[in-house]
C-alpha cells in the first residue's frame, strides 16, 4: 500500500539513523570533536534518553485515550521515591516494581478526578506534581526521623541491577561465556564512518542495564498494542471520537482508564529508572522536569512511538553531548547547519517562500556563530537540548496531529 | 493614630525582647533561645545543613540553650519570610538562617525586628546591624583539595563537577584549580557545571552528574572534584563504575567529611573531602549570644558577621581514609602559607 517513491517506516528510519551518523563523522573528521560519535556519547545518550521515552510513552498512552496527562511529573516522583523506598529494602527488581506500581496510583487519581468527575484535565495534572512531590517529601521526611533513611531528601543505596552486551557483536557474557566484542574493535581501528557507527552501535548494545533493554522493547510493544491489537483500536477510537466508539460498544470509561493507567505505569517505570539505574538512590527533584519534556517528546513524535523514540534521542543525544564536552557542541553547530538547508531546500521544492527564508536566514545565523567564537559560553551549551528540539519541532510543527478528543471531556450519552 | 500604634508596638517589642534576654537570668541554664532556620533538604540533608545541626546540637549540651529547628519545604520567598518571622516574633534569638536564599526575606524580616539578632549562613547581602554574615573562605579548602588532587594524579588531568555554575561554586572551583596549578603546573583541570542558573536542578540531579563523571573518565581523568550537593553520588557512582572496569578514579567530596556517609565501594575512591565547618560558625553565634555579644567583625559593603577561612578552622579538607596522609606535609605547608597571606587563593575562576 505504499506510495510510489516514498520509503516504508522501517527502511527509512534506518537511512535516517546512518545518514545522520555519516554527518556526524564528516563533523568530527573536520572539527576534530572525537566524542561526537564515541561509545561513552552513545551510552550516555541512551541512558539519558530512556526516562524520556518512557515518559513519552505515558503521554502517549493517556492522550491516545483522549487524557491529557501534565501530572506524568508527579507520577515520576513517586515512581522515583518508590524506587528508592522498596529498591533499597527489597533489591533493585522489587524497587522497579514497586515504581511501576506507585506510578499507576499517581495515575488513577488522575483518572479519577478526570474521567469520572470531569475535573480539567491540565488542572489535575497540576495538582498532582504538587501533591506528588510534597507527600513523598512527607513521607521521607519521617523516614527519616525514624533514622531508617538517612535524610528527608535521600533514600539508602539500591544495588546495581544486572548489565550485559549483545553476544559476540558487543562482547555481552552469557552462562559464563565471554563473548567477543567485535563492534568495539572496528570502533578503535578508527576507519572512517565504518569505526563511527560500530563506535555508536557498540554504546546502545554493550554494557546495558536489563532495564534499559526492557524499556527499549517497550516502544515497539506499545507500537503493536496500540495499532496491532483491538485493544489498541479501542483505546485510540476514544480518543479520536469517543461518542463514535461508544456508539459501536465501546466501554469509553474502561478504555479511558486503562489508558492513564498505563500511562502512570510507565512514567513510574522512568522515575524509577532514574532512581535506580541512573543514579543509585532516590534523590529529590531529581526527576527535574523530565515528565514535561516527555510530553514534549510526545507532541514532537506526532502522537507516535517511533516518533517520540526519535524525539527523546535527539535530546538525550544533546544532552549527553553537552555533558560530556562542551567543545564538541560547537560542532555540532554544524549539523544545525546542515539540518536548516535541508529544510530550507525542501520547503524550496515545495514552493514555500517563507520557510526556504528563515531556514536560510537562521542557517546562516549558526554559520556565523559557529565561525566568530570558538567556544559557546555555558549558559548556551546547557541549552543546547531544549534548543535542538525546538528547532526540529518549530519545523515540524505544521505536520503534527494529536488525537482529535484529547483533553475533552466525555460524559457517557454525550452529555456536555 | 496609625504612628501611635506603631510606637506601642515597638514598646511592646522591645518590652518582649527585653524580657527574653532578662528573665530566665533566674534559672541555672543558659539564657539563650535560639532557632535555626534550614533550607530544603534540613537535618539529615548529609551536608550543610546537618554541619549547620551539628552546631546547634553543641550549643544545646554545652550552655543548655533552648533550641528550635524549623526547615523549608516549598522554597518559595514568602515561605522562608513566613518562617523567619514566626521565629522573631516567638522571640528566638539569635536566629540563624542556612543558605544564601534567604537573603531577600531575612532582610525584610530583620528590618522589622531590629532587636534581635539574626545570623545568615553563605551570604553577605545583608548590610544590617542585627544580621551576622556568616561566610566561608571555600576557596582555602578547595585549594588545599587542589594540592591533595595534583599529587594523587597519575594522569595530570584533573576535574572539578559543580552543581550550578553561581558565584559561590565559583569560589571552590578557583581555589581548586589554584591549589592544582600550584602543585603541578603542567596538570589540567576540567571545569563542568550540570546546570545554569536559574535552573537550580544541578544540585540534585545524580544522573547528569555520572554523564559528566563518565566524559571526563573517558577522556583521561583520574581526579574529580564534585561540588553539587545531591548530585555528587553520581560522580561517587562513576568511580565505583570505573573501578569494575580496572580504572582508578579518585573522587573528593564536599562540605562534610563525605567518606563517613560513603558506601564501601565508594569509600575505595574517596580521595578527601573539602570541609566546610558550618557547625563551628552557628555555635559561634550562639555561643556569642550566650555572652551577650554578637559575631559582628566587619565584612566590608556594610555587611557584618565573620569570614571562616583556615584561620578560623572554618574549611580544610578530611583525613578519613587515609589517602592523603602522605601528602600531609605539603598540604599543611600550603595551608600555612595561605594563613600568613603569602598564598592569595582567587576567589573567581581565571580568565
Amino acid at each position: 500500500m505504499l506510495e510510489k517513491g516514498k520509503l516504508s517506516g522501517m527502511r527509512r528510519t534506518i537511512i535516517i539513523f546512518f545518514g545522520i551518523i555519516a554527518i556526524l563523522s564528516i563533523i568530527r573528521v573536520a572539527t576534530g570533536a572525537s566524542d561526537l560519535t564515541s561509545v561513552g556519547t552513545a551510552q550516555a545518550a541512551l541512558l539519558l534518553s530512556v526516562p524520556i521515552v518512557l515518559a513519552a510513552l505515558g503521554g502517549l498512552f493517556a492522550e491516545r485515550a483522549g487524557v491529557v496527562n501534565i501530572g506524568l511529573e508527579g507520577m515520576m516522583i513517586m515512581g522515583a521515591w518508590a524506587g528508592g523506598f522498596m529498591g533499597s529494602k527489597h533489591g533493585p527488581w522489587v524497587g522497579l516494581l514497586a515504581a511501576i506500581f506507585f506510578g499507576a496510583v499517581g495515575a488513577l487519581v488522575h483518572a479519577i478526578a478526570t474521567i469520572t468527575f470531569g475535573v480539567d484535565h491540565v488542572v489535575s495534572g497540576v495538582a498532582i506534581n504538587i501533591i506528588a512531590a510534597g507527600l513523598v517529601r512527607y513521607i521521607s521526611t519521617i523516614l527519616a526521623q525514624g533514622g531508617s533513611w538517612p535524610g528527608p531528601s535521600q533514600s539508602p543505596d539500591v544495588e546495581p541491577i544486572g548489565q550485559n552486551g549483545l553476544p559476540i557483536l558487543s562482547g555481552g557474557k552469557y552462562f559464563g561465556w565471554q563473548s567477543p566484542d567485535i563492534l568495539n574493535s572496528i570502533g578503535e581501528k578508527n576507519w572512517f564512518l565504518i569505526s563511527d557507527i560500530s563506535r555508536v552501535l557498540r554504546g546502545l548494545t554493550g554494557e546495558l542495564s536489563y532495564v534499559t533493554m526492557i524499556a527499549v522493547a517497550l516502544v515497539p510493544i506499545s507500537y503493536y498494542i496500540l495499532w496491532k491489537t483491538s485493544f489498541g483500536l479501542r483505546l485510540r477510537s476514544t480518543g479520536e471520537s469517543p461518542i463514535a466508539a461508544e456508539s459501536l460498544g465501546v466501554n469509553v470509561y474502561a478504555m479511558k482508564y486503562w489508558g492513564v493507567l498505563l500511562s502512570g505505569g510507565f512514567a513510574g517505570l522512568g522515575g524509577g529508572f532514574l532512581a535506580i539505574v541512573a543514579a543509585n538512590h532516590y534523590q529529590e527533584n531529581q526527576i527535574g522536569g523530565r515528565g514535561y519534556i516527555g510530553l514534549a517528546a510526545m507532541l514532537f513524535g506526532n502522537w507516535r512511538p517511533g516518533g517520540l523514540l526519535a524525539g527523546s534521542a535527539l535530546f538525550g543525544f544533546a544532552d549527553a553531548l553537552q555533558l560530556r564536552d562542551s567543545a564538541a557542541i560547537h560542532a555540532l553547530l554544524l549539523l544545525i547547519v546542515a539540518f536548516l538547508l535541508f529544510a530550507a531546500w525542501r520547503s524550496f521544492k515545495k514552493g514555500q517562500r517563507i520557510a526556504t527564508i528563515v531556514a536560510l536566514a537562521l542557517a546562516g545565523f549558526f554559520a556565523w556563530f559557529f565561525v566568530a567564537f570558538e567556544e559557546l559560553p555555558g549558559q548556551l551549551v546547557t541549552m543546547t537540548p531544549y534548543l535542538a528540539t525546538l528547532i526540529v519541532l518549530s519545523l515540524a510543527s505544521q505536520r503534527l496531529r494529536g488525537p482529535a478528543a484529547a483533553g475533552l471531556p466525555y460524559r457517557r450519552g454525550g452529555l456536555k | 493614630m496609625k504612628k501611635s500604634i506603631r510606637v506601642a508596638a515597638l514598646v511592646a517589642a522591645a518590652t518582649l525582647a527585653a524580657g527574653v534576654l532578662v528573665a530566665p537570668t533566674a534559672n541555672a541554664a543558659s539564657k539563650v533561645k535560639a532557632a535555626i532556620a534550614y533550607d530544603i533538604g534540613g537535618r539529615g540533608d548529609k551536608s550543610f545543613n546537618d554541619s549547620a545541626a551539628a552546631g546547634l546540637d553543641r550549643a544545646k549540651k554545652q550552655f543548655g540553650a533552648t533550641v528550635k529547628e524549623v526547615t523549608v519545604t516549598q522554597g518559595t520567598d514568602s515561605e522562608r519570610e513566613d518562617k523567619l518571622r514566626l521565629l522573631a516574633k516567638a522571640g528566638y534569638n539569635p536566629i540563624v538562617a542556612v543558605g544564601f536564599l534567604y537573603a531577600g526575606p531575612l532582610k525584610k524580616v530583620a528590618t522589622e525586628f531590629p532587636k534581635t539578632q539574626f545570623a545568615i549562613v553563605d551570604d553577605s547581602s545583608v548590610a544590617l546591624p542585627n544580621v551576622s554574615s556568616l561566610v566561608f573562605a571555600e576557596e582555602q579548602g578547595s585549594y588545599l583539595a587542589g594540592v591533595a588532587a595534583a599529587l594523587a594524579s597519575v594522569t595530570g588531568q584533573i576535574g572539578y563537577i559543580g552543581g550550578v555554575r553561581i558565584p559561590l561554586l565559583q569560589k571552590f572551583e578557583a581555589g581548586f584549580v589554584a591549589g592544582v596549578k600550584a602543585t603541578d603546573k603542567n596538570a589540567t583541570v576540567d571545569v563542568k557545571y550540570v546546570t545554569e542558573p536559574p535552573d537550580f536542578g544541578g544540585f540534585n540531579d545524580p544522573a547528569k552528574a555520572k554523564v559528566i563523571a563518565n566524559g571526563m573518565i573517558d577522556k583521561g581523568i583520574d581526579v574529580i572534584y564534585s561540588a553539587a550537593g545531591g548530585s555528587g553520588a553520581g560522580n561517587f557512582a562513576a568511580a565505583v563504575d570505573a573501578a569494575k572496569y580496572g580504572n582508578k578514579v579518585w573522587t573528593i567530596g564536599v562540605d562534610s567529611d563525605q567518606y563517613l556517609t560513603a558506601s564501601a565501594a565508594e569509600k575505595k575512591n574517596m580521595l578527601t573531602s573539602m570541609l566546610k565547618r558550618v557547625d563551628n560558625a552557628v555555635f559561634d553565634v550562639i555561643s556569642a549570644a550566650n555572652s551577650g555579644k554578637k559575631v559582628n567583625d566587619s565584612l566590608g559593603g556594610g555587611a557584618f558577621g565573620r569570614t571562616y577561612g583556615l584561620k578560623l578552622g572554618g574549611v580544610g579538607v578530611s583525613y578519613s581514609g587515609g589517602y592523603i596522609n602522605k601528602y600531609k606535609a605539603k598540604i599543611d605547608a600550603a595551608a600555612k602559607a595561605i594563613t600568613a597571606g603569602k598564598i592569595k587563593v582567587p576567589t573567581t575562576p581565571a580568565k
